[in-house]
């Protein structure tokens, strides 16, 4: 059948349509990659989804305040504050509101149709939706991690705190944005593997910690603050060796999630 | 010897499969589902869902000009139409648009756009900006298009307004002004007027017709049979996943007119009536029960002539008459008989 299709017509294409006549006025079409990045902003993330991100960021800054009003107030009521606090729940939880909604809510949704009829390939669509994602990272749960290490008067632990809470956001989001292309419920699925894979499972389980984004969050915060021994987990990496390994996660689950994207069907929620 | 006889020579020498044209793996374009110069072809696409057939072994071909798609609802219009532009993949059969796999080959979505019938629209963004997205990822040069094609739907002046904040028909027009701005040769839309005003009715199909006249393969949808024949001179009737009927306004009237169908009548002189209405060939069987009749006729139009002159002639009066099966669905059903 295919040798006796017609082949692609070579002659000019159609004129263009009668449009109405409009005002001048319209600005420069930005380029392809970062026209997704603007719809990441704008259409994935409405008011609703900023309050779900910010609630956990404001959790942050409670979380460096019990620092102050613990007795011990130094490092080591702050190592616990990051470890069970900042690293469990608000980096998590933050990270799985954006990377919910930069790919998988749009797909629930029956948006996602919209770009994936798209010349633009497939990896350019989910690299421009993770960045939009971790944009948003960068500018609400980065500066309150950062804050929080200032509100527990630990000024010297905001550096590794950025960095740690960055490369983290990155890997997370990438992971969440993953499962949001791989299952339909995807949030419930992403508080599951965050509560029972990397709480229940990674905590004793070494081999599942070196894949969590949380661990290895903890790890290259841990590395690189100068009382890190104080939450340092052994037989991992850590520091910058940690970061890598982050990197390392956030571009396996944006490989994965190209491919799936590829072979998925990009229907709504109600189909 | 002649120069001819050396090509007799010559052609005797050669295998039978060089002498002998390959016979033709598509259908002539005599077919009415097929057309002389294709830039959409399905041939043998069967779409399934689990233990549902959505699409059966549908082969048919669309070319420039405006193609309307009729069938009831269910009939597996959506789904192909998903399956047209890639966003579904065929288990069987294969789709070509504009030479390529749409599924397979991103640059098929170039040329082709879809207007979703489903609501689903990124309600947080305002007309404008879900214009120029859709303009931005298709890569398109002219910077006043986006407005130009909010200009054309009529939603220039709502443009900073956001699109959860619509009606359904300005989503509709909001969805096809994005459509629009792609330039596409091939167009697909789905229920495109559902929710339009009249107004704006007359005016999405001025436009539908215009770009037809253009030289695009326009593929629109719809389950009014009206509806269809003020867009499209070509439909395809698809029911229950196969395709039903094919060909211009006429072509399916006249199969929708020489179904069988049946009407009630209610009369004072049933039995007089159905003895007068049994002498004519339109009608195939009546039964009474009291004052009620059932006739059964597969000349709609001609029953409807004869029954008032039979009533009268039978010195009848008739209270009521109406047809028994005449949903559209039904109408449809008959066809696939």
């Amino acid at each position: 059948m295919t040798d006796a299709l017609p082949p692609p017509p070579s002659g000019p294409p159609p004129p263009a349509v009668a449009l109405a006549a409009a005002p001048t006025t319209g600005a420069k079409l930005p380029r392809p990659f970062v026209a997704v990045v603007g719809y990441t902003l704008r259409a994935c993330l409405p008011v609703k989804r900023w309050f779900g991100v910010l609630l956990p960021c404001v959790g942050a800054l409670l979380f460096g305040w019990l620092t102050q009003i613990d007795a011990r107030a130094d490092a080591s009521a702050f190592a616990d504050v990051a470890e069970g606090g900042l690293f469990r729940l608000i980096l998590p939880l933050t990270c799985l509101v954006i990377g919910d909604a930069v790919l998988g809510a749009d797909v629930r949704s029956g948006t996602f149709p919209l770009t994936w009829l798209s010349p633009v390939p497939f990896r350019v669509i989910v690299a421009g939706r993770w960045l939009g994602g971790w944009l948003v990272a960068l500018v609400t749960l980065v500066p309150a991690m950062v804050l929080a290490t200032l509100v527990a008067g630990v000024p010297e632990a905001a550096g590794p705190m950025a960095v740690a809470a960055a490369a983290g956001a990155s890997a997370y989001i990438a992971l969440f944005l993953l499962i949001g292309v791989l299952v339909r419920r995807s949030a419930l699925w992403s508080l599951a593997i965050v509560l029972l894979g990397e709480w229940l499972l990674g905590t004793p389980l070494t081999g599942i910690a070196l894949v969590s984004p949380l661990w290895e969050a903890q790890q290259a915060f841990a590395g690189l603050w100068e009382y890190g021994d104080l939450i340092a987990r052994s037989g991992m990496p850590s520091g910058w060796g940690a970061v890598l390994r982050l990197a390392i996660l956030t571009l396996v689950a944006l490989a994965i999630a190209t491919w799936r994207v590829a072979h998925m069907r990009p229907l709504g929620g109600d189909d | 010897m002649s120069v001819g006889d050396d090509r007799r020579a010559e052609q005797a020498r050669k295998p039978m499969s060089d002498v002998i044209p390959p016979p033709p793996t598509t259908p002539p374009p005599a077919d009415p589902a097929f057309v002389a110069d294709p830039t959409v072809v399905c041939d043998g696409v069967s779409v399934w869902f689990g233990p549902k057939v959505a699409v059966t072994e549908l082969s048919c071909s669309f070319g420039p000009g405006v193609t309307g798609l009729l069938g009831p609802n269910g009939a597996g219009k959506t789904t192909l139409m998903r399956a047209l532009c890639g966003i579904l993949p065929t288990n069987r059969g294969s789709i070509r648009v504009l030479g390529r796999d749409p599924r397979a080959q991103r640059e098929a979505q170039r040329r082709l756009s879809l207007v979703p019938e489903d609501d689903a629209v990124p309600g947080a963004m305002t007309a404008r900006q879900l214009v120029r997205y859709a303009a931005a990822i298709h890569s398109v040069a002219d910077r006043n298009a986006p407005e130009a094609c909010l200009a054309t739907v009529g939603l220039l002046d709502v443009a900073d307004r956001r699109v959860s904040a619509f009606s359904k028909g300005m989503r509709q027009r909001a969805k096809i002004a994005a459509s629009l701005v792609t330039e596409p040769q091939v167009m697909v839309l789905d229920e495109p007027l559902n929710g339009a005003d009249p107004v704006q009715r007359t005016a999405l199909i001025g436009l539908f017709h215009t770009l037809g006249d253009q030289g695009r393969t326009v593929i629109i949808s719809s389950h009014v049979l009206q509806e269809v024949e003020r867009l499209a001179a070509r439909q395809l009737v698809i029911v229950r996943g196969r395709l039903a009927a094919a060909g211009g306004h006429r072509a399916i009237r006249d199969a929708l007119a020489d179904r069988p169908r049946a009407v009630l009548v209610r009369t004072t002189e049933a039995r007089r009536l159905a003895g007068d209405l049994l002498a004519s060939e339109a009608v195939q069987g009546v039964t009474v029960d009291g004052d009620t009749l059932v006739v059964s006729s597969s000349h709609a139009g001609e029953l409807a002539a004869l029954l008032p002159v039979a009533a009268r002639d039978a010195g009848a009066r008739l209270r009521e008459v109406r047809p028994l099966d005449d949903s559209l669905e039904s109408v449809f059903r008959e066809l696939l008989r």
